[in-house]
């Protein structure tokens, strides 16, 4: 339980987590933030995105199973929608590899 | 990104890297050309078969998607997937890196597509039909299909880069963090710093990043690399065929086959 707190300390209050090595009290808190903000929010993209990729291979392939000749086309579109819903989470990895790399609010 | 991804090996200065690379892209797909279409032949042999292999594919994609006469847009599409895809693959190579894990490349790329597909669709169907388009099946509501269809086209070429963008990149990032963290540097100088249980430890760790780069990152990039390349002219075509497709609505579609029938 204690460390459950911990945790829930360390994720809410970023100026305790590193007070060690923070530099100063008066210091802006959108950096800290930033690096939590883009691992949990790739972490949410690479879950949801994959629950529908699922759904989406889920149906495709009862499709080609119920018909094994229209596999090639149903292959097709199946890769295409695979892409536009996998399009969704890489804005998320460019968003998140902004806040990382670029950081354009300090 | 330059914090963890190691420069490539060879740079012109005062050059871009990417801009480096594409040259060489270039010049690899035009030598291949060359070597294919220097002494063409009835019978292919050698590299023309090889790149006959190659364009076959594209042909039957076009046929599946828009049609046989989408066959005069191979030069472009053809053009645009084997650039994608060798720069995509260039960037297995250790020491190199790929155009499009750039964004300008990529954005250079999408806007071509773009402002191609609209130049079809006008050239196919005229300008006033082609914007017809854009009002949607009823005329009342064309104010609110404007705005849609404006954004949504828009929208393509921006998906279009940054899906390449970020999977390449993505990749590129996965790979460097593996190194980075199994520690390949590091490894060796534990293992160098004398002891024997330095040497194990290190030894292990080193066979096992190994075997996870080569066995498991490499075929996923070269899977990606591949995968990425089809999507993208995939969608090129998807968006030339529905350029293209009024067109064939204002035709009777019968006319071809009621004309065969009547010889």
């Amino acid at each position: 339980m204690r460390s459950l707190i911990l945790a829930a300390m360390a994720v809410l209050v970023p100026s305790v987590a590193l007070a060690a090595d923070a530099p100063a009290a008066g210091g802006s808190l959108v950096g800290p933030y930033s690096v939590l903000v883009a691992g949990f929010a790739m972490a949410f993209a690479a879950g949801l995105c994959a629950l529908g990729q699922g759904r989406a291979i889920a149906s495709a392939v009862d499709a080609m199973a119920r018909q094994p000749g229209a596999a090639a086309r149903i292959q097709t579109a199946m890769i295409i929608g695979l892409a536009l819903i996998e399009s969704l989470a890489i804005y998320v990895l460019v968003v998140a590899m902004i806040l990382l790399f670029v950081q354009p609010i300090k | 990104m330059e914090a963890i991804e190691h420069p490539p090996i060879f740079r012109l200065p005062g050059v871009p890297d990417h801009v480096t690379y594409t040259w060489i892209v270039m010049i690899i797909l035009i030598g291949l050309s060359w070597a294919a279409t220097r002494r063409a032949s009835l019978v292919p042999r050698g590299a023309q078969n090889f790149v006959e292999v190659i364009l076959e594919q594209f042909i039957q994609m076009i046929d599946d998607v828009i049609g046989v006469e989408g066959r005069r847009y191979l030069p472009f599409i053809a053009t645009l997937g084997l650039f994608i895809l060798v720069s995509n693959l260039m960037g297995l190579v250790p020491g190199l890196m790929s155009p499009t894990g750039n964004l300008m490349t990529n954005a250079a790329c999408a806007i071509i597509v773009f402002f191609a597909y609209h130049y079809i669709g006008i050239k196919t169907q005229g300008l006033g039909h082609y914007l017809k388009h854009f009002m949607g099946p009823v005329p009342a509501l064309a104010p609110l299909m404007i705005p849609i269809e404006i954004i949504s086209h828009l929208a393509r070429p921006l998906s279009l880069t940054l899906r390449l963008f970020g999977n390449m990149t993505g990749g590129h990032i996965l790979l460097a963090i593996i190194f980075f963290l199994m520690g390949l540097q590091g490894l060796i100088g534990f293992a160098l710093s004398g002891s024997l249980g330095g040497v194990i430890v290190g030894g292990i760790g080193g066979v096992v990043m190994i075997a996870f780069t080569v066995g498991f990152l490499y075929p996923l990039k070269i899977l990606v690399s591949f995968l990425q390349a089809f999507i993208f002219v995939m969608l090129t075509m998807l968006y030339i065929a529905s350029a293209v497709e009024g067109a064939e609505h204002d035709e009777p579609h019968g006319h071809a086959e009621s004309h065969a029938a009547h010889h």
